[in-house]
């Protein structure tokens, strides 16, 4: 007897130690995942790598994140299967980092009797997945601006797949140390209490994280809205970045520069980065709505097409901008910064190097249209081979008349010189 | 003594149903590569496809890029249409028993619609999805079962399934999100708790996956939700679940795409084998994802790597 009513306990604390229903979360959860859901202990790709069973890391991370059936931006998806992507028809995602499927849409156009391609390959970072078809840069053999070699890119070059980084409640972000208890990405993500951390922002790499040569020396700061893959047709999606580099934290222009040092300001002649806008710069943005209109104020002048770093490492203040309702359009001051992503998407965009825009013509808006094959045929620069709806995609649903009928590039919210 | 052999042997009856998660003793399953669908070209690439079957007249549908290529029981494409730009852009595909074809449209890439086609694809009727069913405002259906007269719409991201007749008609209609009975913690991510594979049975139940919780669901008419699947590598434990489906003798079939496998369980959701595995020799799979049966037992899988849709056929000791 005593042994079947061992036998029963051995059962029942089985069953509350594993659960039927199971305690599974939203997989991440800020930290180290579910091993399971991308390690396979008995079953892993035969000459294969890490116990992984995808072809590749990327792979793996596309077996979740990329989802044939979808219509339109589906949570956690950040790239739209090829069988939704017929021609003329966009990728569906609309994360603040951009959909990695803008990779696959090749365009071509003739202007005045020459053709021209427009090679998907250059609409942002081209990561190596291959079950996904997505493959190595055609024309770049290393970062551009630097030696990491392209054919190394992988999701997990800029995230850390295992989510170690946290940020602990003195709000410095710490390898090891402190249990994470949960997502610290998003405007309703927990503070962490003593002896408590949360994920760092997006799993991003940390300081000591190294791939193939190059090692990043922080995270930068950053809150997002729970929601944030979604259309901005009728509210904007503001991802509010940080000014942060102590306590394990890095900028954003110094963090993308792990990869990309000679497109970092300091010592190279290029566009600045990581620096204040000043207040001439921080004026016109305040004061610029859309070519030849500056009529703006400040209090309602931000735009997700041209995001800026607010100068602040607080996560609480932070988290107070990330909406989606349009209830925090602020501009910026003098000492927020400009930043890559503030003309760039970090994954890839409807635009060549990944730009939020397109900088390639002179007009975004022509004749009060999104330029398009449909609707503007006679000026085939601008639309560059897409549909009307390709391009209004591009710029995440919004409607047209946010712009000017002839809408300049956006260079201008900055510079205003239209 | 006696009782002691006995105590003994529920003991190791118990230890071996918690290591081997409930071994099924019942009958043996097998799965058997038979061959890829082909049009004259030899296997055709698609990646991670949408897949109709036609039961009546044992045709398999494929979705692609806005074109649905029809396949024979031979597994040759024999009928191609949907090139059209008028039709909007092709979510899902479902045939009715009279063999015409219906399609779930998103016109301007926003607007869902249901177009009532003929045998040949030529449409014939179009309704609206959202002034069909004023009781799920704002319904964005991505997935489309045509099951023993009736039509199941299912919105994966939304959480919500309707039930028409053939002519989008509403019938019934399923939240699903409340039935989940989620954490709180859970509910903080709900937007992430996303259905993903999705099929109907024979006896009207609805299946469907939800990766990020390792679970298989199957939703009765009557509303009674059951559930099975837990994380892992061992056989019978999931990874990244995919599609689900049963076949003829009442059990569920599941693709698990990071496994690269399709798993077996029995009706009492008990594992019975797998079959598959990452590869690529033409019986392996990469990625498995959507899954379709036809009556014969015959499984068509898409999957990645651009490897097309692998048919197995099913057999039993």
């Amino acid at each position: 007897m005593r042994t079947l009513k061992l036998s029963l306990v051995i059962v029942a604390a089985a069953l509350i130690t594993f659960g039927f229903y199971g305690t599974s979360q939203a997989f991440h959860s800020g930290g180290v995942a579910e091993c399971g859901g991308c390690h396979s202990m008995h079953t892993p790709a035969p000459g294969g790598s890490f116990l992984l069973v995808g072809t590749d890391q990327s792979s793996t991370c596309l077996s979740c994140h990329e989802h044939a059936g979808d219509t339109g931006p589906s949570s956690y998806h950040i790239s739209t299967a090829e069988a939704d992507m017929p021609a003329g028809v966009a990728p569906l995602q609309r994360t603040p980092g951009g959909d990695f499927g803008w990779l696959k849409k090749t365009y071509s156009f003739t202007v005045r009797g020459t053709t021209t391609t427009e090679d998907g390959a250059t609409h942002g970072h081209n990561i190596i997945a291959v079950d996904k078809g997505y493959a190595v840069d055609p024309v770049n053999a290393t970062a551009p601006g630097g030696t990491f070699p392209s054919a190394q890119l992988a999701c997990n070059s800029c995230h850390d797949p295992h989510g170690q980084y946290r940020r602990l409640s003195d709000g410095t972000i710490s390898k090891s140390g402190a249990p994470i208890i949960g997502n610290g990405s998003y405007n309703t993500s927990a503070t962490p209490a003593a002896g408590q951390a949360v994920g760092v922002y997006r799993l991003l790499a940390g300081a000591g994280y190294t791939k193939d040569g190059i090692t990043f020396n922080g995270v930068p700061a950053a809150k997002t809205p729970s929601t944030y893959n979604r259309t901005e047709a009728t509210t904007q999606t503001r991802t509010a970045y940080g000014v942060a580099n102590t306590g394990g934290h890095e900028t954003w222009g110094n963090w993308c520069s792990t990869c990309h040092p000679d497109m970092h300001s300091t010592g190279n002649y290029v566009h600045p980065v990581v620096e204040g806008l000043g207040s001439t710069i921080a004026t016109l943005y305040g004061q610029y709505v859309k070519s030849g209109d500056m009529t703006g104020t400040l209090a309602s002048s931000f735009s997700s097409l041209v995001p800026f770093a607010t100068n602040s490492s607080d996560y609480t203040a932070l988290a107070a901008l990330a909406v989606n309702n349009d209830s925090q359009l602020g501009g910026p001051g003098s000492s927020d910064q400009v930043m890559c992503l503030s003309c760039h998407r970090a994954h890839a965009s409807g635009w060549e190097y990944g730009l939020r825009w397109n900088m390639e013509g002179e007009f975004i808006v022509y004749n009060s249209l999104y330029p398009g094959t449909d609707t503007t045929p006679t000026v085939p620069q601008f639309a560059r081979g897409r549909t009307s709806a390709e391009t209004g995609a591009a710029y995440y649903d919004r409607p047209v008349a946010q712009f000017a009928s002839y809408q300049r590039v956006l260079c201008n919210k900055c510079h205003a010189k239209d | 003594m006696k009782k002691r052999i006995r105590h003994k042997t529920i003991l190791l009856m118990n230890i071996s149903l918690l290591a081997f998660g409930g071994a099924y003793a019942g009958a043996n399953v097998t799965g058997s590569y038979l061959y890829n669908l082909s049009d004259f070209g030899g296997n055709i690439p698609y990646d991670w496809s949408r897949l109709a079957v036609d039961r009546e007249r044992d045709e398999v549908y494929v979705l692609y890029k806005n074109y649905i290529n029809v396949f024979n029981s031979s597994g040759m494409q024999v009928y191609t249409f949907g090139d059209d730009e008028y039709l909007g852009h092709i979510i899902d595909v479902a045939i009715d028993r009279k063999g015409d074809i219906l399609l779930l449209v998103y016109e301007n890439t926003k607007t869902p619609v249901l177009i009532h086609c003929n045998f040949r694809g030529v449409p014939a009727s179009k309704k609206e999805i959202s002034d069909l069913y004023p009781e799920f405002p704002g319904f964005r259906p991505n997935r489309m079962i045509y099951r023993n007269g009736n039509l199941y719409l299912a919105s994966t991201r939304q959480k919500k399934i309707v039930v028409t007749d053939p002519d989008g008609n509403f019938r019934e209609g399923y939240d699903i999100e409340p039935m989940l009975e989620l954490s709180e913690e859970e509910k903080k991510k709900v937007i992430d708790i996303e259905m993903i594979g999705f099929s109907v049975d024979s006896d009207g139940n609805m299946l469907f996956t939800i990766p990020v919780l390792f679970k298989v669901f199957i939703l009765s008419p009557d509303r009674k939700l059951a559930y099975f699947g837990k994380p892992g590598g061992a056989p019978g434990k999931f990874g990244i679940l995919g599609g689900v489906i049963r076949d003829s003798q009442g059990n569920f079939i599941v693709t698990d795409k990071l496994k690269a496998t399709v798993m077996v369980f029995d009706r009492d959701y008990n594992y019975i084998t797998q079959f598959g595995f990452y590869g690529l020799r033409p019986e392996n799979l990469v990625a498995p994802d959507d899954i379709v049966i036809d009556r014969d037992n015959r499984l068509y899988i898409t999957q990645g790597r651009r490897r097309g849709v692998s048919v197995y056929k099913l057999t039993y000791d």
